[in-house]
């Protein structure tokens, strides 16, 4: 089905390389229009209407993946490829998120009981000596919305932590962030903290932050590096061996 | 005639500040170079080399007496002032950075802004105050003290908790207007005060990086009130922001301010011709990979590109990790030194350094 509402095809004019753009038409096209509303306005950051909207498509008799998939996630898919792209910045992706949270109250309780299998188990922390999380946060968010289940950590993460983690959930892949300089090293530290503990063969593990580049993720021994949110899924599902599928994934689910 | 150093290192930065010729260029430190291994050598550790002024201008005089860079820079960190304003703080421990818990945030509102009266005599600004005059006893006549204020974006985060201020940014600019207009009377305050104290010139972190937010929100939050500081702050400001900022430089100078310290995602030569003479630019030996992880020879290579384009000053990016080894940052001016016995003669060297012409208004 053609994609009608205006504003969403003007956003999806900032999405220009050509196979990602076809991914997410795809994913419009096939949508209710219905759904494309949700996808505007999460876009666009207004969380009241993705609040009232997603639960109108709840009641209107949508399934809470198809709303998730098709309408919140399809949209962030968007926000994800401006922000790269520096179309757009944090403050922007930091109101779509807010208004990807306005529609997840209604879809979590839902999702949360139908019992589906989750893509995997991720440990997510901020860097010992670094509090800064809006990066984290934000990958959490995608991570979620694409079917991992995710143990947030939360800033200022010890070494010992996430291996703790680790082995209370066992988990097979971990993700830290680290936005400041001074702070980076303590990825490498993290690192090693796992090869000491005989447990780096177990887990692959992923970094990600302003200023972490794949340089120096190499150089810190990390298995993956994640420029932004969605990169984060995308070598979340590689390094899991599920396939470097662009997200959303609803076969997955 | 072989090349000889005719400055001393003061009279060298202050020059490249005043945008005058200088012998060499300078070596710098806008941010902070205080190591693990300087700690040790000087026993002044992490966190009480940032709140006692004896052991901070002790570790702060290494940048000198150790290192050879031209400028002492004694406030370590970023949280002085806010931990002055009572923001909620992890001081940590010699090998970590002290921060503000952001996620903590103090204030909600512009009116909850506000300068305790302790403000100045509060135990982290007074150690940076009395640390800068001790220091300019002790090293005044040789060597650029250069202090640091926080701006009023970088306060932003702090009292206001990043995540909530950039959600205050989209939903209400003119509130985040006003919380920025009240926080740069903080500024001012301190700059002042570490002028007073014998401060030479002043690096002004303000947080406002490419890797947050757009070239325009620059212009349309912070320009003016950069121009006000620039007027207002009776010495040469040093602007620093860190990430990726050629998408700001246009606007950033057009601040007024003497110089702006970049980060190396930033490439020399793009921002030279860019800045245009309209701002000196200092920088941007990459801190992680080449001064953290990699040798002298990689460290080398950065000086040499810095020196090619003409970066008036040549520092490390931003605050490096405390783990940095001592030779990769002893390298730093020994390839400036050894730059410039090689190009001394040559029409770049003169016409970026020796010879420099008046800049730009």
């Amino acid at each position: 089905m053609p994609i009608v509402h205006e504003g969403l095809k003007k956003e999806l004019e900032y999405v220009t390389r050509p196979g990602e753009r076809k991914h997410i038409e795809e994913i419009f096209e096939r949508a209710d229009p219905f759904l494309h509303d949700i996808s505007h306005n999460l876009i666009m950051g207004k969380q009241h209407e993705v609040d009232r909207l997603t639960k109108e498509a709840l009641d209107k008799g949508f399934a809470a993946n198809t709303v998730l998939d098709d309408g919140l996630i399809a949209g962030m898919a968007v926000v994800g490829v401006k922000f790269r792209d520096n179309i757009i910045f944090v403050p922007e992706v930091l109101v779509a998120a807010r208004a990807m949270k306005a529609g997840m109250k209604h879809l979590d309780p839902i999702l949360s009981a139908s019992g589906i299998e989750p893509l995997g188990t991720v440990i997510m922390g901020t860097v010992k000596g670094d509090l800064h999380d809006i990066g984290k946060n934000l990958c959490i968010m995608m991570l979620r919305g694409s079917g991992f289940i995710v143990y947030d950590l939360g800033v200022d993460t010890k070494p010992e932590e996430f291996i703790e983690a680790v082995i209370e959930h066992d988990a097979h892949l971990v993700g830290m962030s680290a936005l400041l300089t001074t702070t980076m090293p303590n990825m490498g530290r993290t690192i090693k903290a796992f090869e000491d503990a005989g447990l780096r063969d177990q887990v692959k593990i992923m970094v990600g932050g302003a200023p972490v580049t794949q340089e120096f993720a190499e150089d810190m021994g990390a298995d993956g590096y994640g420029k932004d949110a969605m990169a984060c899924v995308e070598k979340a599902k590689e390094l899991l061996g599920i396939g470097a599928v662009a997200f959303p994934a609803p076969a997955a689910r | 005639m072989a090349f000889v150093e005719t400055m001393k290192p003061r009279e060298r930065v202050l020059n490249a500040l005043a945008r005058k010729p200088v012998d060499r260029p300078p070596v710098s430190n806008p941010t902070n170079v205080a190591t693990v291994e300087l700690m040790d050598l000087t026993d002044a550790p992490f966190p009480d080399a940032c709140r006692d002024p004896e052991l901070n201008a002790r570790l702060a005089a290494t940048g000198y007496t150790e290192l050879g860079f031209d400028s002492i820079m004694p406030y370590f960190t970023i949280i002085q002032e806010s931990s002055a304003l009572g923001c909620d703080m992890q001081w940590e421990s010699k090998d970590n950075w002290p921060t503000v818990r952001m996620t903590r945030p103090i204030w909600k509102e512009p009116e909850d802004v506000h300068m305790p009266k302790d403000f100045l005599t509060h135990r982290d600004n007074y150690t940076i105050l009395k640390s800068i005059s001790i220091l300019n006893k002790e090293y005044g006549d040789e060597v650029a003290i250069i202090g640091k204020a926080m701006g009023p974006w970088t306060l932003a985060y702090h009292v206001f908790g990043v995540q909530n201020f950039l959600l205050m940014s989209i939903d209400d600019p003119e509130k985040t207007k006003r919380c920025l207009d009240r926080l740069k009377e903080i500024s001012v305050v301190f700059s002042n005060a570490q002028i007073e104290a014998g401060a030479d010139a002043l690096t002004f972190p303000d947080h406002a990086t490419g890797d947050l937010v757009s070239g325009e929100y620059y212009r349309k939050y912070l320009l003016e009130l950069h121009q006000e500081m620039a007027e207002r702050i009776k010495c040469p400001l040093i602007l620093h922001i860190c990430g990726s900022t050629l998408d700001r430089l246009d606007y950033i100078a057009q601040n007024h301010m003497a110089y702006f310290h970049f980060d190396s995602k930033n490439d020399p030569q793009k921002m030279m011709d860019i800045a245009n003479g309209r701002i000196g630019l200092v920088g941007n030996i990459n801190n992680p990979v080449t001064l953290y992880s990699k040798g002298p020879e990689e460290v080398r290579a950065e000086v040499n590109r810095c020196l090619e384009a003409g970066v008036n000053m040549v520092a490390p990016e931003c605050a490096i990790p405390l783990q940095t080894k001592l030779e990769n940052l002893l390298e730093i001016p020994k390839a400036v030194k050894d730059w410039c016995k090689e190009n001394y003669e040559t029409e770049h060297y003169k016409k970026s350094y020796s010879q420099i012409g008046a800049w730009p208004a």
